[in-house]
């Protein structure tokens, strides 16, 4: 059996036979494992629901890293490559930040450490979405795909980089209120449409580039015969405009309609409370009124 | 743990695991040539040929059993020349659809130059499979086959190495055959100007292309 590391670029005829990376075992193991020995180590009980998006996310790593989707999509097809960086941004990232516990997060980051300077530092919104574009416009290069996903190292350093921006992007939108760092609406649907947008550049050259923009898929062996890369180019480019900016679309609006039934339940509280502070103050006055009504209700007191 | 110890222990397993995939990396014929041809000093991308050589005199057969003889059939136009066979699982199906395609991107068509495969594999490549795997690219790019003797003649001639048996095809479709992986450009004189190995991209042919119709 072939055993590789992680998935790069061999230039070798594709065969569906069965080749393990073993980093992305080892990656997954230890994603796994670490969480589930913070809690341990920390005498806290796993969270159900936060639990099952950390798995889950790390599935989601699992699945696209691993053979045959990581092959394809390193070696052979653009289409693939590129719906593997959706689903480790628009996916795997989001699920991941969400798993993670306030108190690991602390744990993890404590107050007033350098580490904890450097989350707060990267992770302050305006350097976030810097961060994330940066790494999306940089890995998606022709040189930088030619270069390095035709190695098992340069491959792990570009898929750590769409993981790593990806967390450090998503961690302002979806890090909870009380966190620092945390933005809420509407600064918050700006930021991730305003990354849509911006998604839309490499996708625009990806479907309108009238040639192949990378020659790690042109010169690849072909999985069929009449095998176009212009066509798989298309498709890739429709991956990261359609799918991608579908995905992040529908979790803006599913925030944002979040956010707006919040602000509607603190309204509807705030306006009981006002509407029983208006109660309790006309009552106040009622009593305040009433000795001068007294004796017309209740007749002339006796002497 | 401590904020310290963990980051020591998250560095040492970056820096093992980058170590063990850098030394695992495999160096292949993709990973060198995916950035295409460099450009050559007078602005092409195929190589210049300094040796005297010429369109093969050898008779070859087209699909029809037709004989053809080499030498002679495509003078008048540009001629693109290629050995392969249609079992190749990577380089001949890349360069024919590279040339094909980079055709029609730049409005280049059959009438005005020559596409020539001929196969290095005559045990597999009946004119009938040839056809049908030519189709996939462009019916018009011509197909020729001949006992091997006679295709051993021609790549000679050119100063190209015989057909060799690598071992088999990891597809189960019988052996793998090495074979002159690059595409011989003849000018209308039979007179061969260029080569492009294997690595020529789309995007190397459509600077070309222009040139062969207009040069050539």
């Amino acid at each position: 059996m072939n055993v590789a590391w992680w998935c790069s670029s061999t230039g070798q005829v594709w065969t569906w036979r069965y080749t393990p990376f073993i980093g992305v075992w080892l990656v997954a193991g230890t994603m796994i494992g670490g969480y589930v020995y913070s809690h341990r180590r920390a005498g806290r009980a796993l969270d159900p629901k936060r639990t099952r998006q950390w798995v889950l996310g790390v599935l989601a790593l699992f699945i696209v890293s691993e053979w045959p989707i990581g092959q394809l999509g390193v070696g052979y097809l653009a289409t693939i490559g590129i719906g593997r960086y959706v689903v480790y941004t628009m996916v795997a990232a989001p699920l991941l930040i969400s798993g993670i516990p306030t108190w690991l997060v602390e744990q993890w980051f404590p107050q007033g450490s350098r580490r904890q300077r450097a989350l707060a530092t990267l992770t302050y919104w305006p350097i976030a979405l810097l961060i994330f574009n940066a790494v999306l416009f940089g890995t998606h290069l022709p040189v930088s795909i030619d270069t390095l996903k035709a190695t098992q190292l340069g491959s792990f350093t570009v898929d750590f980089l769409h993981l790593g921006a990806a967390l450090v992007w998503w961690w302002p939108a979806l890090r909870p209120a009380h966190e620092r760092n945390s933005i809420q609406e509407p600064i918050r649907a700006f930021y991730l449409f305003a990354s849509s947008v911006l998604m839309f550049v490499p996708a625009a050259f990806l479907t309108f580039s009238p040639l192949p923009l990378y020659g790690l898929y042109e010169l690849a062996p072909p999985l069929w015969l009449s095998f176009d890369p212009v066509q798989d180019q298309q498709a890739a480019g429709i991956v990261m405009n359609v799918i991608g900016g579908f995905v992040l679309w529908g979790i803006i609006a599913v925030m944002f309609m979040r956010w707006a039934k919040e602000r509607e339940a603190a309204d509807t509280v705030t306006r009981r409370e006002r509407d029983a502070r208006t109660l309790e103050r006309i009552a106040a006055l009622d009593t305040d009124a009433s000795p001068s009504d007294a004796p017309s209700a209740t007749g002339p007191t006796q002497p | 743990m401590t904020g310290r110890s963990l980051t020591t222990h998250l560095v040492v397993a970056l820096a093992v695991f980058g170590v063990i995939a850098a030394g695992c990396s495999p160096t292949t014929s993709t990973a060198l040539s995916a950035t295409g041809l460099e450009a050559q000093p007078d602005g092409w991308r195929g190589i210049p040929i300094d040796l005297d050589r010429e369109l093969p005199d050898v008779t070859l057969l087209d699909t029809a059993n037709e004989p053809v003889e080499l030498g002679t059939e495509f003078l008048g136009d540009p001629t693109l020349l290629f050995f392969g066979y249609t079992s190749c699982p990577d380089i001949c199906p890349i360069h024919l659809a590279a040339i094909s395609s980079a055709m029609r991107e730049v409005g280049v068509n059959f009438d005005d130059m020559d596409v020539v495969f001929v196969s290095v594999d005559p045990d597999r490549d009946t004119p009938e499979r040839i056809d049908d795997y030519l189709a996939n690219f462009n019916t018009r790019i011509t197909g020729l086959h001949s006992d091997i003797e006679v295709v051993g003649e021609a790549l000679a001639a050119l100063d190209l190495p015989g057909p060799i048996v690598e071992g088999p095809d990891p597809r189960g479709e019988g052996d793998l055959i090495g074979h002159p992986a690059q595409v011989i450009g003849f000018d209308s004189d039979g007179q061969a100007q260029r080569v492009w190995p294997f690595g020529a991209r789309r995007s190397d042919w459509t600077v070309d292309l222009p040139r062969i119709i207009d040069e050539w």
